[in-house]
């Protein structure tokens, strides 16, 4: 592995981070602490960390209504991200956003949108904001396969090729939009394929293995930032719950379910990096309790902080 | 002061605003060098402030306001143009719901300051897909700001505070107010947004009318005046913020409300207005309000239909003189 | 119990997979749950022990209520305590929306604008009292304005009383005889020295010798004894004279008839049953009609001089002011006597100035010598 043993510690301990985070969430909801609903990105981990290891700071990323992983990977305070999702004055967004509208512009995130497919032309404005501002920075754009449907991915993606606009559209491609399965609604195989007809590469990966996702990934943030345009990485993942919670997910067969968990991302990624001997069995213990007191910590922040008042509901619609 | 055209007066708005600025661009169909504009506002841009700043797009309205969009909460200052007003309903997600949400959702961490120039309006025979006033659409999406200035005086003043400003705005022209002159200021200067303007005073009845149909008004008050009734003739100027108080001190004066619009008259503006003086001026009204404009239909082609639809100075004065007795 | 869907309130539970005492590991399913939607697996929270089943199979739970208790092997099972069930939303049961009566108005509904109306209540106006000039008769702001107007010019009304009855009539006829006739007043001093001793003597009123005095000149004066119809003047066969009585309702005029063939003492004896009569409205229609000339007499109320108006369609009105003790000079030495003014208004029309007054003359020579009116 060409990269150095800290960042692949730094990744393991992100993609736990998220899966914490999801289950914590998940068991919040349970208790009635999250008002609406959630849609986990537990399964998925690897995708964001595996794209987000390779953005700085100040490079930008859009997300969807499943993004609490790339909030995360991007460098979002849990304690923050969570009091958003339990509707806490204390959230990102005030209490106004939820879990499907998150947003931490500080790092760069540029807002969950719960449009499907909505985020992908803003993706591309965010690129030419970057070139016409002539910086390197870049854009990563998260959506799923039910959003290359949409009008906006034929037009976001085309215009940012015609532009050459630093974007790396990341498609996680988890097989299900709610419970419809990608066969249904699409004859090709790979969403790959589509990035021909706007000339851009395309590829597919597999996206429950982070290293895969960050090679594909390096190879676009490069492009981008050598102002060569955009790129398609289709990541083949899955979701490890349903739809959102309240999803028993039954429209997915038993034993696809149990084949996908075979592969779950964060004890890949373990089992790989003990086999390299970069994490051992103590290290990995160690920094699965930090991160779960993390975890706690960030969920009583929460459950502590107050809502906001009534009357904010009419704050922040103008400058 | 200098008399120029409506299309001029837009014209140096952003020209002045883009030197001013370096982060204002401006994008949409056919606006650069190779057509300059489909109603020539841009022409000469390109030429003066490069191609990468007067940006022609594909025909993609929901990317050409995503990518104003995403631009707008990275630093820039996107002009989108949408070439006809009826095509904004393309866009209407990214409009309705990224645009005008984004600083509300994220809880104030977003400034979206998109301004999006679209004309409306009837009277050229280019029917149902190019010539309706979908004003009220916008009017009810909390976030949006609406300008809509009648003279080549207010399209600068207005246009330039809509640049300057940090919300998002719709900056609605009329396709026949292009070619129209008027007086500008030699200096520079912009006009506030909730600030209406009284083109014309009177005592009998105030007249509040919007973009196109100011003229029609004022035109009407003329011919009212030689039967002596003087009319009040009020341009809102900007919808969002709506200058109500304006509204409602003519009405105090008048005693009478006749609101002129050339969108269709059901849920059209001109109810959103006849409802704010019901609400706050109702016991000033000496007579019912009456509403003018288009039936609710499709504009139609041939030039007999579209005549018909179109508000003019004698479906005013008719409707004046149903309440000035 | 896990919410399984945005409206579920509570869950049923269907089945356990694990019996107490049983071991659980994390994320294993340990109890199926059914709710309206679907069923669902319900997960072991943590690894350890499922030491205590609190919902039976086949029991509803609310969600976020405790369907069992996991505890480490050796740790002390808690309290049993159930939680607390979630603040539950009430939904109101739809009340059934009332059947719209719509009243009718039967009355009159007042239709103004709201600046009316709003002047109108400023002002302290009653609607009901203004007439409306816009359409269908809507008030408007002008017409309470113009009455705002009117009130702050005119002066204020204490009392409104309608004109009726005799009052009506009264005034009907007056304005009747004004519009007609063009009228003149002459007016002359009568010595009333020897009246008044006829008076004392005879015991009859001087109304009493006015009629027969007037009666009298009347047969020598026969054109103020008439009545210009049309273009005719209608010289009357008979004297009949009225004679204006002051009653609580009104001026009345009873009439004698044929007053010139009566005496003196008949006059006065009809006079006072026709004033008592009239006192109390028991006048005969034939009382109270045919005369041609009317007397009036405001003496007791201290009037000298006057212009009484005439009774149509009669041709003159005789008006009869008090008696008073006066300086006069008779035969150039300055006497006190007891003197009345009488004022004969006539129809221009019929007489001149000259006739009038020499019929006037007449009376006053005649008053003056009373022992005449006797015979």
């Amino acid at each position: 592995m060409r990269l150095k043993k800290e960042k692949l510690i730094e990744m393991y301990r992100k993609m736990l981070e998220i899966r914490h985070f999801e289950e914590k969430a998940f068991e919040l909801y349970g208790q009635n602490l999250v008002p609406g609903t959630l849609h986990l990105y537990a399964g998925q981990e690897a995708v964001a960390v595996g794209v987000c290891a390779n953005l700085r700071r100040d490079d930008y990323i859009t997300s969807t209504h499943r993004g609490h992983g790339h909030c995360i990977a991007k460098g979002a305070q849990l304690e923050r991200t969570m009091a958003e999702i339990l509707g806490k004055k204390t959230g990102y967004c005030k209490g106004k956003g939820g879990s499907m509208h998150i947003a931490d512009f500080r790092v760069g995130m540029l807002g969950a949108t719960a449009v499907v497919g909505a985020g992908i032309p803003i993706a591309a404005g965010a690129g030419l904001s970057i070139k016409l501002r002539g910086t390197d920075r870049v854009v990563a754009c998260f959506f799923g396969e039910g959003a290359s449907n949409q009008g906006t991915f034929h037009e976001g993606i085309n215009m940012a090729a015609i532009w050459a606009l630093p974007v790396v559209f990341v498609c996680e491609n988890n097989l299900y939009a709610m419970g419809t399965r990608q066969s249904r609604v699409m004859l090709i195989e790979n969403v790959a394929d589509r990035a021909s007809a706007y000339g851009i590469p395309g590829v597919s990966v597999d996206g429950n293995d982070v290293l895969a996702v960050y090679e594909a990934a390096r190879e676009a943030v490069k492009r981008a930032r050598e102002g060569k345009g955009p790129t398609l990485i289709e990541c083949k993942t899955y979701r490890h719950k349903g739809h959102s919670r309240v999803d028993p997910a039954t429209y997915r067969p038993k034993e696809e379910v149990e084949e996908w968990l075979k592969k779950d991302p964060v004890l890949r990624f373990k089992a790989k990096l003990a086999e390299a001997e970069i994490l051992t069995e103590k290290k990995a213990d160690e920094i699965e309790q930090d991160v779960i007191a993390a975890v706690e910590k960030a969920a009583k922040f929460a459950m502590d902080s107050p809502y906001p008042a009534p009357e904010e509901a009419l704050e922040d619609v103008y400058a | 002061m200098r008399r120029i055209t409506y299309r001029d007066a837009l014209r140096e708005a952003l020209r002045e605003e883009m030197l001013r600025d370096e982060t204002v661009f401006v994008l949409g169909e056919d606006v650069g060098r190779y057509w300059e504009g489909a109603f020539r506002v841009t022409k000469g841009l390109a030429e003066e402030f490069g191609d990468e700043r007067v940006r022609d797009t594909p025909i993609s309205e929901s990317a050409i306001i995503g990518v104003a969009a995403g631009a707008a909460i990275t630093g820039m200052r996107p002009v989108a143009e949408i070439m006809f007003g009826d095509l904004s309903a393309l866009a209407m997600d990214q409009i309705a719901n990224q645009v005008a949400k984004m600083r509300y959702m994220f809880g104030g961490q977003a400034k979206v300051p998109v301004v999006i120039r679209t004309p409306f309006g009837a009277g050229v025979n280019i029917a149902s897909h190019h010539s309706q006033s979908l004003e009220a659409w916008f009017m009810h999406v909390p976030g949006l700001k609406i300008a809509m200035p009648s003279t080549p005086y207010d399209a600068k003043g207005l246009l330039k505070t809509a640049i300057r400003g940090d919300d998002p705005v719709m900056f609605f022209e009329h396709k026949l107010l292009y070619p129209v002159e008027g007086e500008i200021p030699q200096e520079e200067y912009t006009i506030p947004f909730g600030v209406a303007d009284v083109k014309r005073e009177g005592q009998d009845i105030t007249i509040v009318a919007t973009l196109y149909m100011v003229h029609k008004a004022l035109s009407a008050a003329e011919i009212l005046a030689k039967e002596g009734i003087d009319a009040e003739v009020v341009d809102p100027r900007t919808l969002v913020p709506l200058d109500k108080q304006a509204i409602v001190d003519s009405v105090k004066k008048t005693g009478r409300i006749a609101i002129v619009t050339e969108d269709c008259k059901t849920s059209g503006v001109s109810a959103e207005i006849a409802a704010v003086v019901a609400e706050e001026a109702l016991d000033y009204l000496d007579a019912p309000i009456k509403r003018v404009a288009e039936p609710d239909t499709p504009i139609p082609f041939s030039p007999p239909l579209e005549q018909f639809v179109i508000p003019n100075e004698k479906s005013i004065i008719k409707a004046v003189k149903e309440i000035v007795y | 119990m896990p919410r399984l869907s945005l409206t579920m309130k509570e869950g049923t539970v269907t089945q356990w997979f694990k019996k107490e005492g049983d071991m659980v590991k994390k994320g294993e399913p340990i109890v199926e749950v059914l709710s309206e939607k679907a069923t669902y697996e319900v997960e072991a929270p943590a690894s350890g022990v499922l030491r205590k089943i609190l919902a039976e199979e086949g029991t509803d739970v609310p969600v976020a209520g405790t369907l069992g208790i996991i505890t480490a092997p050796d740790e002390e099972l808690p309290e049993i305590e159930v939680a607390p069930a979630p603040p539950v939303v009430e939904v109101e049961e739809a009340v059934a929306v009332p059947e719209r009566k719509v009243k009718e108005r039967i009355e009159r509904r007042i239709i103004a604008s709201p600046a009316a109306k709003r002047l109108a209540m400023e002002h302290g106006i009653d609607l009901t009292q203004v007439r409306g000039s816009g359409p269908d008769g809507r008030i408007v702001e002008e017409d309470v304005r113009r009455l705002i107007e009117e009130m702050r010019t005119k002066p204020r009304v204490r009392e409104v009383i309608p004109l009726t009855g005799i009052r009506k009539t009264a005034a009907e006829r007056v304005s009747l005889s004004a519009q007609t006739a063009p009228q003149s007043t002459i007016t002359m001093e009568v010595d009333m020295s020897n009246a008044a001793k006829l008076r004392e003597r005879v015991g009859v009123s001087y109304t009493d010798m006015l009629v027969k005095a007037v009666a009298k000149a009347l047969t020598e004066h026969p054109m103020m004894n008439s009545t210009l119809e049309k273009e005719q003047i209608k010289i009357f066969a008979d004297i009949n004279i009225g004679v204006a009585v002051a009653t609580e309702m009104g001026l009345i005029v009873p009439v004698i008839r044929n007053a010139n063939e009566k005496s003196l003492t008949e006059i006065s004896s009809t006079l006072k049953e026709l004033v008592e009569k009239a006192k109390k409205s028991k006048l005969t229609k034939e009382e109270l009609t045919g005369g041609a000339f009317t007397i009036t007499n405001l003496g007791m109320y201290g009037v000298d001089v006057f212009t009484p108006i005439i009774n149509p369609p009669e041709t003159a009105i005789l008006g009869v002011g008090r008696v008073a003790e006066k300086p006069i000079v008779v035969e150039e030495q300055m006497v006190v006597r007891p003197v009345m003014h009488l004022s004969l208004t006539f129809d221009h029309r019929v007489v001149d100035g000259a006739p009038a007054a020499e019929f006037l003359q007449k009376v006053k020579q005649k008053l003056e010598s009373p022992e005449a009116l006797l015979a």
